[in-house]
This record gives C-alpha cells, structure tokens and sequence, in this order.
C-alpha cells in the first residue's frame, strides 16, 4: 500500500492530467467538479502551465480549440448543462480535428436540475449535442483507479486520433474518496510530431490552417469520410468494457460507472441467492462495446440494462442485442444512487421490467 | 474532550465521518455541521443514525440543506454555547476556508474555552509530512482566529486501512507533537480491524463509516 494515497477523484482528475501532460486547462466553476479547477489551479501554477478560469463555459471551451490548435495538450472540465454549453465547441473541434480532453462529472437533469449525482447526459456524451456527422471517444470509468487510469491515457488517445476525448463520470466519483495509485502503466501509442499545428512556422514552409468550413460540398464530404475513417479506427482499437462471471449467466446486466458498482454489490446478494448472473461493464461507451453481446450464451433468460437515468444506454444494449434477447431496464433518476437491493429485487421481477 | 469539541483538518482528512462517530459514541446532544464546501459527504447525512442516537443535527435552516450547497448556516449554530449541560460536536469545512467559521465563535470561545481537534490523514498527499502538517496547523489558527488543542491520527487508506498506515501516522504525528506540544488526542481505527491488544497513542476511536454507502 505504500505507493498509495487517498485522493477526492475530482482531485485524481486534476493530478492524473497533470501526468497525463496537460500543457493548459480552461475551464469555468460548476458543482459537482469545482475540486478539478481548485486543484489544477495549484498544480498547474506549480508546473509553470496555463491555468484560465474562463468568463464562461462556452469561453472555456473556445480557449481549448485555439490552445489545441496551436498543438498543446489541452483539458476543460464542467457538469451537466455545463458540458451543455460547450457542445459547439465540441463540433468545431471535431471538425477541425484538433485533439482535447474534456472531463464531464454528471448531475441530475434536465435545466439546472440539481446537485447529486447521475447518469442522465450519457446520450450527451454519446450523441453530442453539436452539428454534424461527429463522436467523441468516451471513456466512462467505474473507480478512482480506473478514472486516473483514463485520464492519464486520454490526451495519447486525443492525440492519436485528432479528436475530442471525454471522460464521463458522475458526481458520486467525482466527490468520493478512494485510494489510487498514480503510478500505474497505461497504454502509450507512437504519436507522430504536430506538424498540422498553428503554433509557429518552426522551419517549416507554407502555413497550417485549422478550421472546419469546407464550402465545396465535394470537399465537404471528402472531409467527412475521412473523419469515418478515423472512427471506425476507434471503434476497432479504443472499445473497452469488462466482463463479470460471464461464463454462464442466468441473466445478463450491463451497468457502467458508479451503477456498476451497485450492480457488483446485487450480483453478489443474487449469488447467495443460487442465481447466476453476470454484468458486461462498458468502459469506452463510445465506441460502444459490441463483442461480448455476441459472446451471450443463448441459455440466458434475459438482459436487465441499469442507469442512474430513465434509459438512455438502453439504446446501445438494444441496438448490440438487436432482438435477441429480452431486454429489461432499471434506472433512477434526478441525483439517487440505487441500493444494491433494489437491483435485486428487479433482476427478481424481470417480467415486469421488460421494455421489448 | 471538552464539552465544545471543534474537528478541523485538511479536506477529506475524515472530520466528518469522525464527527458523527464521536457524537453517536459520546451520546452528545448536537452535531453542527459547518461545511460550507462540500457538495456530498457532510455530517449532516447521516440524520437517521444520529437522530436515533439522540443527537440533535444543526446545519442549515434551507428545505434542501442535505441536497444542496449553498454557505448558508442556522443561527442555532451558537445554541450549543448557551446550553451549558449539553456536549456538542462541530464539524469545520477542511482547510483555512473551512477553518475562517471559527471566527465567528472567537468571543464565546474566550469565556469558555473549546477544544479545537485537527484531524489527520497522511495518505492525503498535502499532509505526509510533519512539516506540511505544522504548516497546516499555522493557517487553520491564523484563518480561524483560535489555536489548536489536539491532534487526531487517521492515518488511512478507507477499506485498504491496516495498523502499518495506523502506525506509519503515528510516526509522523509524533514528530508534530514533539515540535508543537499537541498531544495524539485519538487515534482512529475501523471497527473491522479493532485490535485492542495493539498499542495506539491517546484514546483509540474505533471507526464506523456512516457517510459511504456499504458497497462503495
């Protein structure tokens, strides 16, 4: 344990981007993820790096462009409608391909709605809100660990593919308290040199020029191919998920983040209960993980789908089973985090939480 | 202890989950809880457990108290003071931020004097050493306008906790003490791991966590 400290993962945040290599952060004050900006504040002063507490959300996420532009790694962070008013910005950095990490710690919706945490903008950071035939990888962490984990190896994936990368959590992760250890290896990929940067001419001739306007419709979709061409790399190397007693289930739940956690705690009371079931945990939820969906064995009686929201991943498992299998759901919604038990009691009256 | 007991400490060094521990164990008549940072985790939290051990919770007068964080505090917040049977709990936001509500009692404190307990945790990475700790100490007396009179150890890694973290705080608690003249007034330790044959400075506070949920 002597590697180990016990960090708040709004503050894991913060240190993990400074590990990760974050050149300059941008960001505006909103709860629950005020920790990340407070932190950063220190350790990026400490650093010499660019700290900005923007006049707004939509001003943080425009600073993060031009900073990315000019070729340095480059992190905001925010909640909710927060990551609401960034979703412009979010496209113009998808269409520019210019590569950021955005961290989005949820709470309960929709408007202002409240303080606690949920997983209600999972088709925000799934979809976008932005215009556009776009993505944004999304990395959807469980732990504290795992979130240090992601965090650290976000600005290679953001960098590797020219694109946006969010790391989405919810309120209860980024406000709890849990031992990490910040020296665990992640994986590096060979990042050639920025040479599409606008930060200076550096012996180079001729000048780079970042937008996303493309007139000519021909251009214009040469432009949006190779975008495709881009995510379809991602959803072939960036998938993550994590499989629990998959072996042979009676009943499948696919949870992720803090419900994840819940759900872990039900499987076990289900066990002593002499039923079998297992969990496929998503942890890229953009690309969505498609595989083990295949891998189900056909003697499971169904698949029970769980959110702190009314269903938005649901969407996914649906479209990955496509009618093989009965689906159910179970959510919370407005900032409560399910008790294990009630995970429980649904897995216990499937029947009556089909939604097929 | 005294019958005002004050808990400050660097930010998620544990003062809240000590405060309700310490008010349900000692059977004290108020738990006030002066976070004015944190959004989640406050010692008002736990209101079931406390209520059914007959301590009374005074935080904030506003509806959603628990759900919300806005800096707003009940009046009430001084009755402890004017109530000279009853014993009372206060549980500080962390740091010197959490620490400048102390100013408000500067005065009552004077003519009655409290215990103000800074509450450590050394695997919280701004507070490893004793020198962090001692720089700690000076801004939470200079913010708070009233000096500390004990240290708390609780040293901890949450459910990783062993007494090798117990012990290493100790160790380092006790080079506080020898160069500020505090003394290790408890020293916290999880039920699950309650050992009472292992020696421990002060008294040893065996820990119950009221605020995080079982299976976090």
């Amino acid at each position: 344990m002597a590697n180990k400290v016990l960090m708040k993962g709004n503050e894991a945040i913060a240190l993990a981007a400074v590990k990760g290599g974050v050149e300059a952060y941008f960001g505006y004050p909103i709860t629950p993820q005020n920790e990340v900006s407070e932190y950063l504040s220190k350790y990026m002063f400490e650093q010499g790096r660019v700290f900005l507490q923007a006049e707004s959300e939509v001003a943080a996420i425009n600073m993060v462009y031009g900073a990315a532009a000019s070729g340095k790694r480059v992190m905001t962070s925010s909640s909710s409608p927060g990551i609401a008013l960034k979703q412009e910005g979010i496209s113009y950095l998808a269409g520019s391909e210019l590569p950021a990490v955005i961290v989005s710690v949820m709470r309960g919706g929709p408007g202002l709605g409240g303080i606690q945490p949920s997983q209600a903008d999972y088709y925000q950071a799934t979809r976008g809100g932005g215009n556009g035939d776009y993505h944004t990888i999304v990395f959807a962490p469980e732990s504290i660990q795992e979130t240090v984990d992601v965090m650290k190896e976000a600005f290679d994936v953001a960098d590797y593919y020219r694109n946006p990368v969010m790391v989405l959590v919810d309120g209860l992760i980024g406000q709890m308290m849990e031992a990490v250890d910040f020296n665990r290896p992640v994986t590096k990929r060979f990042l050639p040199p920025k040479d599409w940067a606008a930060g200076g001419m550096n012996g180079h001739s001729g000048r780079n020029t970042i937008c996303s306007l493309y007139l000519d419709p021909y251009e214009l979709e040469a432009h949006n191919l190779k975008l495709q061409k881009k995510y379809q790399a991602a959803i072939q190397n960036e998938t993550k998920f994590e499989l629990v007693n998959m072996e042979d289930p009676d009943y499948v739940i696919v949870a992720y983040g803090t419900m994840a956690r819940v759900v872990r705690s039900a499987i076990e009371i289900l066990t002593k209960k002499k039923l079998n079931v297992g969990m496929i945990r998503p942890i890229s939820v953009w690309p969505f993980p498609k595989a083990p969906f295949k891998a189900i064995n056909r003697n499971c009686k169904g698949i029970l789908v769980c959110e702190m929201s009314l269903g938005q991943m649901l969407d996914d498992v649906r479209i990955m089973n496509n009618g093989a299998l009965p689906v159910g759901f179970f959510g919370r919604a407005g900032g409560i985090v399910p008790e294990p038990e009630e995970v429980v009691d649904a897995i216990l009256h499937f029947e009556q939480r089909r939604v097929d | 202890m005294r019958r005002l007991t004050f808990l400050t400490g660097y930010f998620g060094s544990g003062k809240s989950e000590i405060a309700v521990n310490l008010a349900i164990q000692g059977k004290v008549r108020y738990l006030v809880d002066l976070d004015v940072i944190n959004p989640y985790f406050r010692s008002r939290e736990a209101d079931v457990p406390l209520r059914e051990a007959g301590v009374t919770v005074i935080s904030s007068p506003l509806k959603d108290a628990i759900y919300a964080d806005m800096p707003y505090l009940s009046k009430d917040v001084f009755k402890p003071f004017f109530d000279p049977s009853a014993q009372a709990i206060f549980d500080l936001g962390g740091n010197d931020l959490g620490a400048t509500l102390l100013r408000q009692y500067r005065d009552l404190a004077a003519a009655e004097p409290v215990d103000l307990f800074l509450v450590t945790n050394i695997y919280r990475d701004d507070t490893s050493t004793p020198e962090s700790l001692i720089a700690l100490i000076s801004s939470i007396e200079t913010a708070g306008g009233i000096k500390i009179t004990g240290l708390v150890n609780n040293a901890n890694l949450l459910r990783d906790t062993t007494y090798e973290e117990v012990a290493a705080g100790e160790a380092v608690l006790t080079a506080v003490s020898a160069q500020t003249g505090l003394p290790i007034v408890y020293t916290c330790i999880p039920e699950t791991i309650y050992d009472p044959a292992i020696p421990v400075a002060g008294t040893p506070l065996l820990l119950k966590l009221y605020l995080r949920k079982y299976w976090l």
